[in-house]
């Protein structure tokens, strides 16, 4: 069929093309303000994704912890199942991390608190080192893990 | 000729209801999805996240419809050629993502999602052929 705009069926198509994209705005203007799981909005991408701890442990993937606080730290007690990795041994310790790490695993990477760095700087290596995209940094760090999981 | 192009418009707007439904279902890992490809400015990804399920949705709703069909393939046809070349554009960066095409659901590498999206472009196009011509006179044509 000639699509040009001398032919009136083709400005048709058009006009209802350009009503069922305004069409579709409707629902996404509402699910952008009700959905409960509805995205954050930035103008510019956080340097690495904090995840708070209930949404950390909600996580149905397959999910990685990785502690990122210093050896003797991790040996005295440590988030279940986390696996060490700091970057004091960084080299050692990261073959161990790569060999169950799988694509699509999800990895939450957690320091002493807030205010720590340790856990950052993890994630912000495996995300541009070694091209990692679900790392997440836990929200308020082993603190917060601690504060949750109280005798 | 007719029958196939009935069946076929089953899978063509299904897909697509389909696609938007799983991805309505949890939109900030959709927009997470998106971000992955790292094609678009931090802003727009949000924005797209909730729109995107959504006119997959109405599109793929208005294929069953007489009057909105060929607007809707156009749509269609257009949405997917955009996903292959996001796909292909990530493939070739050798990004380790995943499509996010079907939500929750996508585990696939993306060469599978790529192929899919061909296929599934191929059908569009061909349907989009065939519904454009137009028919014998009939008084059910509009």
């Amino acid at each position: 069929m000639a699509c040009d705009q001398t032919n009136p069926s083709c400005a048709a198509i058009g006009r209802t093309a350009v009503w069922l994209l305004a069409l579709a705005l409707v629902p996404a203007v509402l699910t952008g303000w009700l959905h409960p799981k509805r995205p954050e909005w930035s103008w510019t991408r956080p340097a690495v994704t904090e995840l708070p701890l209930a949404d950390a442990e909600r996580l149905t993937l397959p999910v990685i912890w990785l502690d990122a606080r210093p050896d003797e730290e991790y040996a005295a007690k440590h988030v279940p199942g986390a696996l060490s990795l700091n970057e004091d041994r960084w080299d050692e310790l990261v073959p161990k991390f790569m060999a169950v790490w799988r694509p699509g695993t999800r990895v939450v990477v957690y320091c002493n608190s807030q205010e720590c760095d340790a856990s950052r700087a993890v994630a912000a290596r495996l995300r541009h080192e070694y091209r990692i995209n679900y790392v997440f940094v836990l929200q308020g760090g082993w603190k917060a893990w601690l504060e949750a999981h109280k005798p | 000729m007719n029958r196939l192009t009935c069946i076929l418009r089953l899978p063509a707007g299904g897909i697509f209801v389909v696609a938007g439904v799983l991805k309505v279902l949890d939109p900030a890992r959709f927009a997470a999805d998106i971000d992955h490809f790292r094609l678009l400015p931090y802003f727009a990804v949000a924005p797209l996240a909730l729109y995107l399920p959504w006119l997959e949705i109405v599109c793929g709703l208005a294929v069953f419809v007489n009057a909105w069909r060929r607007s809707a393939l156009v749509l269609l046809l257009a949405l997917t050629v955009v996903f292959i070349a996001a796909i292909t554009s990530a493939w070739t960066r050798g990004l380790d993502i995943r499509c996010g095409c079907f939500g929750a659901a996508s585990t696939a590498p993306l060469a599978y999602d790529l192929v899919f999206d061909v296929v599934l472009g191929g059908v569009l196009f061909w349907l989009w052929r065939v519904e454009g011509r137009p028919g014998p006179p009939s008084p059910h044509n509009v």
